[in-house]
């Protein structure tokens, strides 16, 4: 015991700790225990907890241009506690520019600024700065839309001010915003800021122990010193309180936003509307009171002028009798009312900004569709890689780069086009027979006077209805009611007279497009192709020929997405594609292709240079040059395929997700080749039934995909060829050769 | 100093007790709300795999490019690293070689403390040259500190291409337990 005692004794001689604690805890508070004090505990509190979530998150992000979003969204969707933790430091930063707020209206309000507290009152004013830079830091650090583009635009604001471009090029440590941006916000955020907040909750912690808690002013010297009270433990409950109810605040907050937002990876390339945080948003809407040459007096002579108020405000305050303290309770009003107001006008006006609303659900929209792929591991190219899970990626590209511009989807894109949404559904045809010249379909194009609109008092619905339906049939791919469709089909020639424009046999030239087909993956195709054809647009076209711009595959992509926007697969088996210029004329357009396989294809198996005879499937495969052949009969116990026969594979470049052009159709051969159907598999199937069949992948648990593992070849193969009807598997009988849908049935079924 | 004593006195040790019990409770509250979500955080991996991959078999070469000497080969596979997916990345590699007519591929970690093993072909021995583990063509520990022999891979040879499943094994250790 006594040894202990010794130790105890020799350590508090050495250090002192348990005097420091025994001070700390006997500081004085003058007048007593009051609520008002609290301030002060809760910033260090808030300070302390900040530094701990931080250090916690900087466990899993990386501040790195490529990595900073993925890492955020791993965080936030992965990690386990992760979005509540990065939710309590966001919304941390909020609280505690608040308290800090508050704290400054308190002190004016206390008149706890005046000598000798100047120092905390000043402390408390670079503590607000801080907070703000702490924010404005921080926030970019996820590297997301609303960070990156938050950051573009401060710093564009701050390069109009005198010495601006210096300022910019050195937070963004160059002429543009990347790895060294993140980096320099980070060092920022989690070294700079933070050491000079700590010296600043120092300086007022200094000032309490010097001097002790204010009394009230109305008091008298003599009762507060009558009621005076140490800081343990009444005020220091009452601080832990207060604490703990700023805590329970910000943990409400975290809850119900399900932390902090993570919009999708930053994109130089997208059209976002960037808003400031909250806690900026005044000054943000100051600037628009502003524009143009008087824009440095929002940006700078307003602020300038309200923190010089502040800082100077324990003097003013001394200033001729009661005058000072109303100029500084005056100044102090606006400056609140006005940031107040102006944030309120802020949210406000964004609320009833439809256009901005739109681009936040847009936003959003985007965001959860890259955190889901993100789920799948990003490529370490930049946050945008994220898209590259999209197994549409390049077909989306291409939509946005090509047919945005006219063509409305999602409620983005021009309308010189008719809108795409819904295209070709039953309730876009039906809108489109009511009145074609509406701007949601030919009105802004050279058709719009073409066709007269068929209101409900010239076409009333029990022929309206018939007539859609049969127009749906004309489709050839959709599901309609025979009979309907078969009143319609009189309608359609007897009484509407709708053939006097429309031809609906293949290939037959009228005024308005022939209906064979419309709507359908091929017809869309040609429309892409070349609208201008007799039996499509005509002398009407405004659309650009794709075909010389676009591979057919880019085509037959693009024309697949459009008409999945009706919320269907391309059918399983589209009406034959009438090509008069490309097409044979023996073939019968009315009649579905049996497969996709090639015309120039070759009937007769010819077995090609490198690969061996059928008859000797059996034995192994001498490997050709550039790849092995694995025959069927082989395939059943081999989990996985057979590559390059190298001793040291090198890394292939694997450009991800890009749809790549279909390797040219080879002649027909006698067995099914594995290695190519691996390739094939890993391309079109892999994403929703996983590189084991069983389909546990990110789409595959969303569509409950079964596991193929126990499906036999001709069970596959079926699928593969003609889809499953009612699900998302498609028929793959155009995309596919006879001899690809072999092999890729022959890979799948040795999973 | 003695007037705060005084006015705390007046409201009684019981009060003072109440407050101090109160206080510490609040703060170990507070501590806790943050400190528990901090904790799960940080613990993460301790439940959860943050990598994967590399756990299929892949194929290092033809079964004629392997002899009674060893080969080193690199071990490529797709892997998801945390956030990242990396595609075709070297996860490792081994030393392949033919015993009669058997192929036996040893991991070029070292048991004893993971440092990369060579081949000596003056010697026809292995040699982890950071603590001179030497070990014999057959993997054996002939010398060293390792504490057991030369991982094996699983290997298997399909229509004449090789292929290895690579793994990580517990270093320091006499038995052969695979880092799951």
């Amino acid at each position: 015991m006594s040894m202990l005692d010794n130790l105890a004794d020799a350590v508090e001689d050495r250090l002192g700790l348990i005097s420091s604690w025994e001070m700390f805890r006997d500081r004085l508070v003058h007048g007593g225990v009051r609520l008002r004090h609290v301030f002060p505990a809760i910033i260090a509190y808030l300070f302390v907890q900040q530094a701990v979530l931080g250090t916690v998150l900087a466990t899993y992000y990386s501040p790195s241009a490529t990595d900073a979003w993925a890492s955020t969204a791993y965080i936030q969707d992965q990690v386990t506690m992760g979005w509540f933790v990065r939710g309590l430091h966001y919304h941390g930063t909020s609280v505690f520019i608040v308290v800090i707020g508050l704290w400054l209206a308190q002190m004016v309000l206390h008149r706890a600024y005046r000598a000798p507290r100047e120092f905390t009152w000043w402390a408390a004013i670079g503590m607000l700065g801080i907070g703000l830079a702490l924010g404005l830091t921080g926030n970019p650090l996820p590297w997301d839309q609303a960070g990156y583009w938050g950051i573009q635009v401060e710093l564009s604001i701050a390069e109009q001010t005198p010495g601006g471009d210096i300022i910019r090029t050195l937070v963004q440590g160059g002429s543009d915003a990347g790895n060294l941006s993140i980096l320099r916000l980070y060092a920022l955020h989690v070294f700079v800021l933070p050491g000079a907040f700590a010296g600043l909750v120092w300086l007022v912690s200094r000032q309490r122990a010097q001097h002790g808690l204010p009394a009230p002013q109305s008091m008298s010297d003599a009762d507060a010193h009558k009621t005076t009270q140490r800081y343990f433990p009444a005020q220091a409950f009452l601080d832990v309180l207060a604490m703990a109810a700023v805590g329970g605040l910000i943990v409400a907050l975290t809850i119900s936003t399900h932390g902090a937002e993570l919009l999708g990876p930053a994109d130089p390339t997208e059209n976002f509307q960037a808003r400031p945080e909250w806690y900026f948003l005044f000054l943000y809407k100051l600037r628009m009171f502003f524009e143009g040459p008087m824009e440095p007096v929002a940006t700078m002579v307003i602020p300038g002028a309200a923190v010089t108020f502040l800082l100077v405000a324990p003097f003013v305050d001394k200033v001729a009798g009661k005058t000072g303290r109303v100029l500084v309770l005056a100044g102090m009003g606006l400056l609140m009312t006005g940031t107040i107001g102006l944030t309120a006008y802020g949210l406000q006006s964004d609320a009833a900004d439809e256009e901005f609303q739109k681009s936040v659900a847009a936003a959003e929209a985007s965001a959860q569709e890259a955190r889901a792929y993100a789920k799948m591991g990003v490529v370490p190219l930049g946050g945008p890689a994220v898209f590259f899970n999209d197994p549409q990626y390049r077909t989306k590209m291409l939509y946005k780069e090509h047919c945005q511009g006219c063509h409305a989807l999602g409620g983005i894109g021009g309308d010189e086009g008719p809108s795409l949404e819904d295209y070709s559904s039953r309730a876009w045809v039906s809108a489109l027979v009511r009145n074609a010249a509406d701007p949601r379909f030919f009105g802004n194009t050279k058709m719009k006077d073409e066709m007269e609109a068929y209101p409900e008092a010239d076409l009333p619905q029990e022929q309206f209805e018939p007539l859609v339906e049969y127009v749906m049939q004309l489709q050839g791919d959709q599901v309609v009611d025979e009979a309907l469709a078969k009143k319609g089909a009189q309608l359609w020639e007897d009484e509407l007279e709708c053939n006097a424009c429309h031809e609906i046999e293949p290939g037959e030239e009228g005024d308005g497009p022939n209906l064979h087909g419309h709507g359908s993956q091929a017809w869309v195709a040609r429309v892409i192709r070349d609208s201008a054809q007799g039996d499509l647009f005509g002398e009407y076209a405004a659309m650009p020929k794709f075909g010389d711009k676009l591979s057919a595959e880019d085509i037959d992509a693009l024309a697949a997405f459009v008409v999945l926007q009706r919320g269907q697969e391309p059918a399983a088996t589209p009406v034959a594609q009438v090509e008069p210029t490309e097409s044979t004329p023996e073939a019968n357009p009315a009649e579905p292709s049996p497969d996709g396989a090639p015309a120039d294809a070759e009937p007769v198996p010819e077995v090609d240079a490198d690969a061996e005879p059928a008859a000797e499937a059996e034995a192994p495969v001498g490997a050709g040059p550039g790849e092995d052949q694995v025959p069927a009969a082989a395939v059943e116990a081999e989990p996985e395929p057979a590559p390059k026969p190298k001793p040291k594979p090198k890394p292939k470049k694997k450009a991800p997700a890009k749809a790549k052009p279909k390797p040219a159709p080879k002649p027909a051969k006698p067995a099914a080749d594995k290695a190519n159907g691996r390739k094939l598999y890993l391309s079109k199937c892999k994403s929703c039934h996983g590189t084991d069949g069983k389909g546990q992948t990110t789409f595959g648990k969303k569509l409950e995909l079964a596991s193929i593992t126990p499906m036999g070849v001709s069970t596959i193969k079926k699928a593969v060829t003609n889809g499953v009807a009612g699900t998302k598997m498609k028929s793959y009988r155009k995309k596919l050769t006879a001899q690809e849908i072999d092999d890729v049935s022959a890979f799948a079924k040795s999973l | 100093m003695a007037q705060g004593e005084d006015n705390d006195g007046a409201a009684g040790g019981s009060r003072r007790g109440f407050l101090t019990i109160g206080f510490s409770a609040v703060s170990v509250g507070l501590a806790g709300a943050a400190l528990g979500p901090a904790a799960a955080m940080l613990a993460h991996p301790l439940g959860n795999a943050t990598t994967s991959g590399a756990d299929e078999f892949v194929p290092v070469g033809g079964r004629t490019g392997f002899g009674e000497d060893p080969v080193k080969v690199d071990i490529y596979a797709d892997r998801v690293d945390a956030w990242n997916r990396v595609v075709q990345v070297k996860v490792g590699s081994a030393w392949v070689l033919a015993q009669g007519d058997e192929l036996v591929a040893f991991s070029t970690v070292c048991p004893h403390l993971g440092c990369g093993i060579d081949y000596v072909p003056g010697e026809r021995k292995f040699l982890c040259a950071c603590h001179n583990s030497w070990f014999t063509i057959d993997g054996g520990v002939e010398e060293g500190p390792s504490p057991r022999a030369m991982d094996t891979l699983d290997t298997k040879v399909d229509e004449s291409l090789v292929q290895i499943r690579y793994q990580r094994f517990k270093q320091g250790i006499e038995g052969k337990e695979p880092i799951v």
